[in-house]
């Protein structure tokens, strides 16, 4: 635990060098940089030797002489504190090179700052062991990432992105708080041993309000309308760490709180996969939808939230049903795309932002044709897509893999959890088929073709530390793709720590499993070789010209005719109408020398469409109704808390 | 293992002679003598012997397409049982393998397809991206079904030794679906008539072939080669659910294999000679039926078993 705090201390004063010195651009992002990473890597060192020793190490402090702060590291922590440390590390990288603005140092030093608080209050998360070092942790959290997505707070956008975010952390905060609340009310204590005590609809009751609470964190539909706002207005290193890591606070929040209530209610398992088939197919329907391609991949966050609960909700269901394969391929397999998606989707985030940082745009539309200027960027984004789809032989596939296995499990067992295994597996399916629509679709119209405007013409990459983080993470995706077996062990670990009643978990049948993988992965880079050196053998010596795209007989083709990102996803969100209801523009073109006319079409999201009315609309009604309780005279205030003291004394 | 990579290669280079089949049909049903049934090898040796005239427009990616997609289809051929034989490659849950094997291929057709920054190429592009969700889905229902009746998640489980599936067993009435719902998936994912039109000539109506349009020489050979493998490699699974028979003398696994092969060649080109391609808006609702029939099939397969 020591190394741990070691770390932590390590980053924060990478935050506080940095807003000492912002003054000194170059040095304080340096210093900022250098620290924050040398904390990450010595934390991600602590978090991986405690996953592979399977040791439970824990600490407590006093605070205010009432409350104790207790951390606790037991696998399951430190597989999430793996991840957030390798993924901020490699953010705190990129950072050095994309936050260089010499007009506003401060504003940069103020975004290392709360990136530092940021990364610290996450680790923090995932190792409280009591309801107030939790509760304590948790809201630094929210705040540090708040002051991150209102960073550009002139734009108006932004800060209606982080209004949103914060009154939506706030909210969820308060349904965990509720829980909170049960257990300390049956346990009498703030910490966490003796949950297991609850009363059934006590622990049936906490769960539903944990899974909202921590299900508006990480996304899940439909408490997600946050999400897509806030991540883009973010910059691109810290969207890649609430993506890729600061979301996942909240899987860590519910798959602690169903270890701690150690009721294995099949309901659980049913609710929390519908909720992923739900957010999975909706999460991608939308990002297809999507012309900001950052705001593109918050919704397909969204997704792989999605991807993550069918293999959690698996897994419950495997516990239900006491088949212990399932449960773990199911538990694994949510943990393995955990760590897939951290690594891919912070690839993609960084991709994006060296898009958005050297051509001023984020909508895909106005792009094109920067594969042919931006070879590493286009290439760290072509592997992180091919991961993103779950293809072999790349990591997100190794991932999904494991939760199909889990699904297929499930298949065997009769009524209930039949039919929620084959909503599981069909919901993988049609995912990872709009998945790959969603990538292509994102690649082909950003990265290939033709540039659309003068914003995509000639832009070339910058920043050597910004292609380092990508390099690295593109590496990272491959290698686990090709090689999961030590990875996947150490998602194997963690579930060891959820208190399944399993003493060990047998490693053999799992080992068979990520070799499988590998051979495949083999299968294929040989063949693609093969084939490769096919193709050059024929070419040897062979006429080759290059000319203008075959244009049907048209002779003279403009970008502005290449199919855009709104036509290639028409039909396909069109098919999902009822959910993705698609608004068009199109003044009609009239007379017989007609005006120029315009085409504008935007895909809405039903939860933002339904919670204005549904949600919003009843609050602010109640609450004007009771605008007179707020009278601006101080002295009735102070009377508001005499009355309130008076009351609360007669239930002491 | 020897016997098995012979019957792999056997594939791959056979495969083009069997989609020749589908082209006598059609010149049968339209009165015509039609190409000769080697057709397709003069055309790939035609095709190798070519240079290529690139886009400027494109980048490597575009020269990776063909590669990958080809090897994608010839990958998958190493996974399938034919004639009763175990495959080259087996293990647990390696028909998920092959369907995403198949995927990465399609990645790459498409990514192939919007690196010309052509509009009807994007449209083609769009389109293969739509459709084979729906088969996807479909194909991971049929899978279902197969996991209730034998527990297993191989092609070696379902079509190699004893105990294959097939029509003529238990489970038969209800594997009719499967056949039907599978041919479906055949036509929509190897671009067949009423889905697609292999053969038309209007970049607009095109899936498939428009996405192609601009490769020449070896890449588009490998592209038809690819194309070929993964038709034969919908049409062996057909082959071996409709006539699953063990006769027990060496060789004839292979005859009652060929036969199979040819009678589903055979139904595709009939089917294309005389059936019009489906309005594209129509074809999802198509392509769905063979969801809704993979469903219907495992859920009659539930009460038959319990």
């Amino acid at each position: 635990m020591s190394h741990f705090f070691a770390a932590i201390s390590l980053i924060l004063a990478g935050g506080l060098v940095s807003l000492v010195s912002a003054r000194h651009h170059l040095f304080s992002r340096a210093g900022a940089t250098l620290l924050i990473s040398a904390g990450c890597v010595w934390g991600l060192a602590a978090a991986v030797t405690t996953l592979m020793g399977s040791v439970t190490h824990s600490v407590s402090f006093q605070y205010l002489n009432l409350f104790f702060l207790a951390f606790e590291m037991d696998t399951l922590s430190a597989f999430f504190l793996a991840v957030i440390f390798l993924v901020c590390l490699m953010a705190a990288v990129y950072s050095f090179h994309y936050t260089q603005d010499a007009a506003a140092p401060v504003k940069t030093a103020v975004t290392a700052f709360f990136f530092s608080i940021l990364v610290v209050s996450m680790a923090l998360v995932v190792t409280a062991a009591n309801i107030i070092t939790f509760m304590l942790s948790w809201e630094i959290m929210s705040l540090s990432s708040f002051f991150l997505v209102i960073h550009d707070y002139r734009k108006k956008e932004n800060r209606y992105a982080g209004y949103l975010y914060f009154v939506f952390s706030h909210v969820g905060a308060m349904f965990i708080f509720a829980g909170f609340g049960i257990f300390y009310k049956y346990t009498g204590s703030f910490g966490f041993t003796d949950v297991h005590t609850l009363t059934e609809g006590a622990k049936i009751l906490a769960f539903v309000l944990f899974f909202i609470g921590f299900g508006s964190k990480a996304g899940v539909f439909p408490f997600h309308v946050w999400l897509p706002h806030a991540h883009p207005a973010a910059p691109s290193h810290i969207s890649a760490v609430m993506s890729g890591v600061m979301i996942k606070t909240g899987i860590y929040g519910i798959l602690r709180i169903y270890s701690l209530l150690e009721l294995p209610a099949p309901a659980f398992g049913y609710l929390v996969v519908t909720a992923g088939v739900v957010s999975g197919i909706l999460g991608v329907v939308y990002a297809l939808g999507q012309t900001d391609i950052k705001r593109l991949l918050a919704y397909s966050s969204v997704e792989n939230i999605g991807i993550i609960l069918i293999g959690m909700g698996l897994g419950m269901v495997g516990v239900a049903s006491r088949n212990p394969v399932m449960a773990v391929l199911g538990f694994s397999g949510a943990l393995f795309h955990v760590l897939n998606h951290a690594l891919f989707k912070s690839l993609l985030f960084m991709g994006a932002g060296m898009v958005v940082h050297q051509t001023g745009t984020r909508s895909m539309d106005a792009l094109g044709g920067l594969l042919k200027s931006m070879k590493i960027t286009g290439f760290a984004f072509i592997i992180g897509s091919l991961a993103i789809c779950g293809l072999p032989p790349f990591n997100g596939f190794a991932g999904e893999f494991v939760v199909y296995l889990g699904g297929f499990q499930g298949i065997a067992l009769d009524k209930i959890p039949f039919a929620v295994s084959v909503a599981a597996i069909i919901g993988l399916a049609v995912i990872g088929g709009l998945a790959l629509a969603c990538f292509t679709r994102v690649l082909g119209i950003v990265f290939q073709g033709e540039p659309r405007t003068e914003a995509a013409r000639n832009r070339t990459e910058s920043g050597t530390t910004m292609l380092w983080a990508m390099g690295g993470l593109g590496t990272a995706c491959v290698i686990i793709g090709v090689f999961p077996g030590w990875f996947f062990n150490l998602s194997l670990s963690a579930v060891s720590a959820l208190n399944l009643g399993y003493a060990r978990i047998p490693v053999a049948p799992f080992a068979q499993i990520t070799g499988h993988i590998t051979l495949g992965a083999f299968v294929i880079v040989l063949l693609v070789l093969g084939m490769a050196g096919l193709r050059s053998w024929f070419y040897r010596a062979k006429p080759i010209s290059r000319s203008g795209t075959w244009g049907c007989g048209f002779t003279r083709p403009t970008p502005k005719m290449q199919y855009t990102g709104a036509s290639y996803a028409f039909e396909m969100v069109r098919f999902f109408r009822p959910a993705a209801p698609i608004e068009e523009q199109h003044p009609p073109v009239a007379g017989r020398f007609p005006a120029s006319t315009r085409y504008e079409s935007r895909v809405h999201d039903i939860a933002e469409r339904c919670m204005a009315p549904g949600v919003i609309r009843p609050v602010q009604f109640l609450f004007d109704r009771l605008r007179w309780i707020q009278h601006g005279d101080i002295h009735l205030y102070i009377g508001y808390i005499l009355l309130a003291i008076v009351l609360l004394l007669f239930f002491i | 293992m020897f016997e098995s990579i012979v019957l792999w290669l056997a594939a791959v280079f056979t495969a083009p002679f069997f989609s020749a089949v589908i082209l006598k049909v059609k010149a049968f049903f339209g009165g015509k003598k039609g190409p000769p049934l080697l057709i397709n090898y003069y055309t790939l040796i035609k095709l190798f012997k070519k240079g290529s005239v690139y886009s400027v427009s494109t980048t490597p990616v575009f020269k990776m397409g063909p590669v990958v997609s080809c090897a994608a289809a010839l990958a998958a051929l190493l996974f399938l049982p034919l004639a009763g034989h175990m495959p080259v490659i087996s293990f647990n849950g390696d028909v998920i393998f092959v369907l995403y094997l198949l995927g990465l291929g399609r990645f790459f057709t498409i990514a192939a397809a919007m690196d010309t920054a052509s509009p009807f190429e994007g449209m083609g592009a769009a389109r293969e991206a739509f459709f084979p969700i729906i088969c996807e889905a479909a194909m991971f229902m049929i899978l279902i079904f197969f996991y209730r009746l034998t527990g297993e998640l191989s092609f070696a489980a379902y079509f190699s030794g004893t105990g294959t599936l097939g029509l003529w067993q238990i489970a038969g009435p209800s594997l009719l679906f499967i056949v039907i719902a599978f041919f479906i998936i055949l036509v929509t994912e190897t671009s067949r008539v009423p889905v697609d039109d292999p053969a038309t000539h209007l970049e607009l109506t095109m899936i498939h072939e428009v996405m192609v349009l601009d490769h020449s020489g070896p890449d588009f050979a490998l592209i038809e080669l690819g194309s070929f493998c993964k038709l034969f490699f919908y049409a062996a699974i057909l082959s071996g659910l409709i006539l699953p028979f063990e006769t027990g003398i060496p060789g004839a696994g292979i005859l009652v294999f060929i036969a199979g092969l040819v009678i589903v060649y055979l139904v595709v080109g009939i089917i294309e000679s005389t059936i019009a391609r489906y309005r594209m808006d129509k074809v999802p609702q198509f392509v769905l039926t063979s969801f809704a029939l993979a469903f219907f099939a495992t859920i009659i397969t539930l009460e038959l078993i319990q």
